[in-house]
């Protein structure tokens, strides 16, 4: 076997190494962490962002307070949309 | 000494008044630590990459560590397509996380815990991923906000959800990065507080609280420039690559 072949195979096991375990568990762990912190504010942007159009659409058609009431929920739905996809995500990435 | 846990946020002017056509331009102390953050990356990269070692000494293994952890996020997240976005991605990961780890040195001024700083980052950030979005697949982008599958009565009903659901990112964006800042900064300051109050008898529980605590603020700095950056890579990978 040659110096070159010699190296490449070293080379294979290597990297099949870094693969089996490519990050530190603490490592992970934080990644982990920074996922969870994304979840709670998805939810409470999408509930302000329905609610605040709402409010807005009640004020150019005059329909106080019907149209927050329903963008209030429209947003909550939006919000619970974003966790499921993100969680959905993070479960496909692990 | 400050008793007020919220004073360390307040902004005030340094030098001169600015004003230009009614617009308050003054140099802050927020604008002085922008300017310090902005300076030490173009300092520290400048140093790192200057000598192009084939052993790298220290700065340029961190610099090339940075280089690489952004790259390998941004083609695990949007693919090879959002390549020609590196530059922009890496700033931002880069001006966040300096911005967040040099607020954590005393006496400094966070500039990320206000969220007016932020709310434009993402803004920034939203209305670029859009219109990247529109010129790369003109009106069809509009489908992402009519997802497939979907009976045709409950149609308008998704497509308001998804739109709620499109223009919460800005603020949800910029509020994660400016509550854990801002909650943070407030946490250390009302355990230091307590410290003194409680004196020499008392004062070594917080103490080793405030400990724990900055251990814990230098993760989360971290973790909130990398989420601000992996989101970015999110939302690029949507507009670039239609799929829902």
């Amino acid at each position: 076997m040659t110096f070159k072949e010699d190296f490449k195979t070293r080379l294979k096991i290597a990297k099949s190494k870094i693969k089996k375990n490519s990050l530190p568990e603490t490592e992970k762990r934080g990644f982990l962490m920074g996922n969870a912190f994304k979840l709670g504010t998805e939810l409470i942007a999408a509930v302000l962002v329905g609610t605040i159009i709402g409010f807005i659409l009640d004020g150019w058609f005059g329909t106080k307070p019907w149209l927050m009431i329903i963008f209030f929920f429209l947003g909550a739905a939006a919000g619970l949309l974003n966790v499921i996809r993100a969680a959905n995500k993070m479960q496909k990435d692990n | 000494m400050a008793s007020n846990p919220m004073e360390q946020f307040s902004v005030y002017k340094i030098g001169p008044e600015i004003k230009i056509g009614g617009i308050d331009l003054s140099f802050t102390n927020a604008s002085l630590f922008m300017v310090i953050s902005a300076v030490a990356i173009s300092l520290f990269l400048y140093l790192g990459t200057k000598q192009k070692k084939i052993i790298p000494d220290k700065i340029q293994l961190i610099s090339e560590m940075l280089y690489g952890f952004v790259a390998k996020m941004i083609s695990d997240t949007a693919g090879s397509k959002a390549k020609p976005y590196f530059p922009f991605i890496f700033s931002l990961f880069m001006f966040v996380l300096l911005c967040n780890m040099i607020g954590m040195l005393p006496y400094a001024f966070t500039v990320t815990s206000h969220i007016i700083v932020t709310l434009i980052m993402a803004l920034f950030i939203f209305i670029a991923v859009t219109i990247i979005g529109f010129l790369k697949h003109g009106f069809k982008y509009l489908n992402i906000f009519v997802p497939s599958g979907v009976p045709t009565i409950l149609l308008p009903l998704i497509t308001i959800i998804e739109i709620i659901s499109y223009l919460s990112r800005p603020v949800s964006l910029s509020v994660r990065l400016f509550a854990n800042m801002m909650a943070g900064h407030t946490m250390l300051k009302v355990f230091g507080g307590f410290v003194i109050s409680l004196g020499l008898l008392g004062g070594w529980l917080p103490l080793s609280f405030s400990v724990a605590l900055t251990g814990l603020e230098i993760l989360v700095a971290f973790l909130q420039a990398y989420v601000f950056a992996i989101l970015t890579c999110i939302y690029l990978n949507d507009a670039l690559n239609l799929h829902h």
